[in-house]
């Protein structure tokens, strides 16, 4: 280790030393930021999972009074996808709706002998490409579906994927304000922690001055402060969230809904990019608030 | 340090330099003074002559209003701030009103110019102990030094002025709370520093410390140098101690 690095080591723990309530009261503000924020992360990156493994779940099917002749298929696959985005649309014919219904039954097919192969209705199906906006505008775009020449019904999913729309587009907004609230209260604490820090410290930095301490020799040990407050505060937020979610997951067992919601916790680059962005939240606050002490 | 610095200049050239406060407070009028490399200079004069207006502004603590400034071999009016920090790091300043830190150890106050230069931390002890005996205050290493007496105090400023063995030292009042015999301590402590190539200057009333000694004194009235005595001929090394 350089003699520099011991210097600035032994003047941090110094400063840690003589304000440590402002400091452990910094680094709960910025875990319990962390912690907010990562938390309403972790819900909507589970839902985004789930909302894919729905799958096939998520298809709109228009059911038509009459089949779409092949000159006209082009027009009407415009008319969906100048709508929304669209991964594909099929169109079924009376024949195929009928051949695949057979499939599907089997060994059974019988029972469809007495019926003609025309019974079934045509239709289009129509896979929207599986996004959030979408999913939130499922609704608007089935309204918009059933007004197509011919169209009869429009069935889609059930019902909870509205609602499940409706939600993930909550936790959208909730999201992002505890982002802001996190990066705010980070900042804002960050700062006037190390403001206290050289409000204490103004006789000792005055002579610091006057018996020639170079700026770095000043502010390396406020920005490890910081550093230290961005690692130590993240990193305690992170392992609180991580004992909620092996707490939920050892809770949350069971048929129904929770068996699609395979919970997962963050990836290791989202949770390296949680603890660098508080990091550079925390260092960017001491910076801010030690800028004005540097003049000679 | 001071490589700039030739020894066929005076080490400090002041030419008729001018400091006002404001609003109109004139503290040192047209003062002109050179101090050469390794003198020990006595500045006196009766309060409010303008000796610590003097000292600060040698150690940039102040801007003069009109005349030239120059310190080992940097004009202070084109200094830039990162020569400012290397020649502070060279001067070591007794202030009248000491600035000890009262809630650090005098260990620390001492160690403190020598820290900001990163010097090994073996050496610090080293000289930091070597100080504290020449100031009688060894048993006081690690006690607060807020809870010193003013003369104590007084002595851990001086240990501190002097911990970096800097090329100038800057001396306000230094003997202001001691008596006699720690006076002569410090007086003695000073001219072994100066031995050791350290240039000093002292503004001082106690007659006691430059009244037997052959060093030049300088007296301030009002601003204006009213008194010079001449510098006898002796040779300084004939006052080692
Ligand atoms: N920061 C200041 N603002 C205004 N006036 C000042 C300031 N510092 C000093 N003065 C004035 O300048 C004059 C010289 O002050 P200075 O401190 O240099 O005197 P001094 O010779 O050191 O006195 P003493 O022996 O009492 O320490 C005084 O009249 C003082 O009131
Ligand atoms: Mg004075």
């Amino acid at each position: 280790m350089s003699r520099q690095t011991y210097f600035f080591l032994k003047q941090t723990a110094r400063n840690l030393k003589q304000s440590w309530g402002t400091q452990l009261l910094t680094l709960m503000t910025v875990s319990l930021s962390v912690l907010i924020f990562s938390f309403f992360l972790l819900v909507y990156i589970n839902m985004i999972n789930a909302s894919e493994r729905l799958g096939d779940e998520l298809r709109l099917i228009i059911y038509l009074d009459h089949e779409v002749i092949p000159e006209m298929q082009p027009r009407i696959r415009k008319k969906i996808s100048d709508f929304a985005e669209v991964e594909k649309i099929v169109f079924i014919s009376k024949s195929e709706a009928f051949h695949r219904l057979k499939e599907q039954l089997g060994g059974e097919q019988d029972v469809l002998d007495d019926l003609g192969a025309d019974f079934l209705p045509p239709s289009i199906e129509i896979y929207p490409r599986r996004n959030l906006h979408n999913l939130t505008q499922i609704k608007e775009f089935s309204d918009y579906l059933a007004t197509l020449p011919g169209a009869q019904k429009v069935q889609f999913g059930q019902s909870w994927v509205e609602r499940f729309g409706y939600f993930t587009e909550l936790m959208r907004v909730i999201v992002m304000l505890s982002g802001i609230l996190l990066i705010l209260a980070t900042v804002f604490m960050v700062s006037a922690s190390i403001r206290l820090t050289v409000v204490a410290k103004e006789a000792e930095l005055e002579i610091l001055r006057l018996v020639g301490a170079t700026n770095t020799y000043i502010q390396t040990p406020l920005l490890i402060e910081g550093l230290l407050q961005g690692i130590f505060g993240s990193s305690l937020g992170l392992v609180l969230l991580y004992s909620i979610f092996l707490w939920t997951k050892m809770h949350l067992h069971g048929p129904g809904l929770f068996s699609v919601l395979t919970l997962q916790f963050f990836p290791v680059s989202t949770t390296v990019m949680i603890i660098a962005t508080a990091i550079l939240l925390c260092t960017g606050g001491s910076f801010a608030s030690i800028r004005k002490y540097m003049r000679i | 340090m001071l490589k700039s610095f030739s020894e066929d200049r005076p080490f400090i050239d002041i030419t008729k330099v001018t400091k006002v406060y404001p609003p109109d407070i004139i503290a040192l009028q047209n003062v002109s003074l050179s101090v050469d490399l390794g003198e020990i200079l006595f500045l006196t004069g009766m309060s409010g002559a303008g000796k610590t207006t003097l000292l600060k502004l040698i150690c940039c603590m102040e801007t003069p209003n009109k005349g030239l400034i120059d310190v080992g071999g940097y004009d202070l009016s084109k200094i830039s701030a990162s020569q400012i920090q290397s020649l502070r790091q060279q001067i070591g300043v007794v202030y009248q009103d000491f600035k000890i830190l009262p809630r650090q150890t005098v260990f620390q106050n001492i160690a403190m110019p020598m820290e900001v230069c990163f010097t090994n931390v073996k050496d610090i002890r080293k000289r930091v102990d070597q100080l504290l005996e020449s100031i009688k205050l060894t048993h006081k290493r690690d006690t607060v030094a807020g809870k010193l007496s003013r003369g104590e105090q007084q002595r851990v400023a001086i240990a501190r002025a002097a911990s970096n063995s800097p090329a100038l030292i800057l001396a306000d009042e230094p003997t202001g709370n001691l008596d006699a015999e720690i006076s002569e301590e410090i007086m003695k402590l000073f001219t072994e520093l100066n031995a050791a190539g350290s240039t000093v200057i002292i503004a001082t009333h106690d007659e006691s410390i430059y009244r037997n000694t052959e060093h030049r004194r300088i007296e301030l009235e009002h601003g204006l140098f009213s008194r010079q005595t001449q510098k006898k001929q002796l040779s300084l090394t004939g006052l080692m101690s």
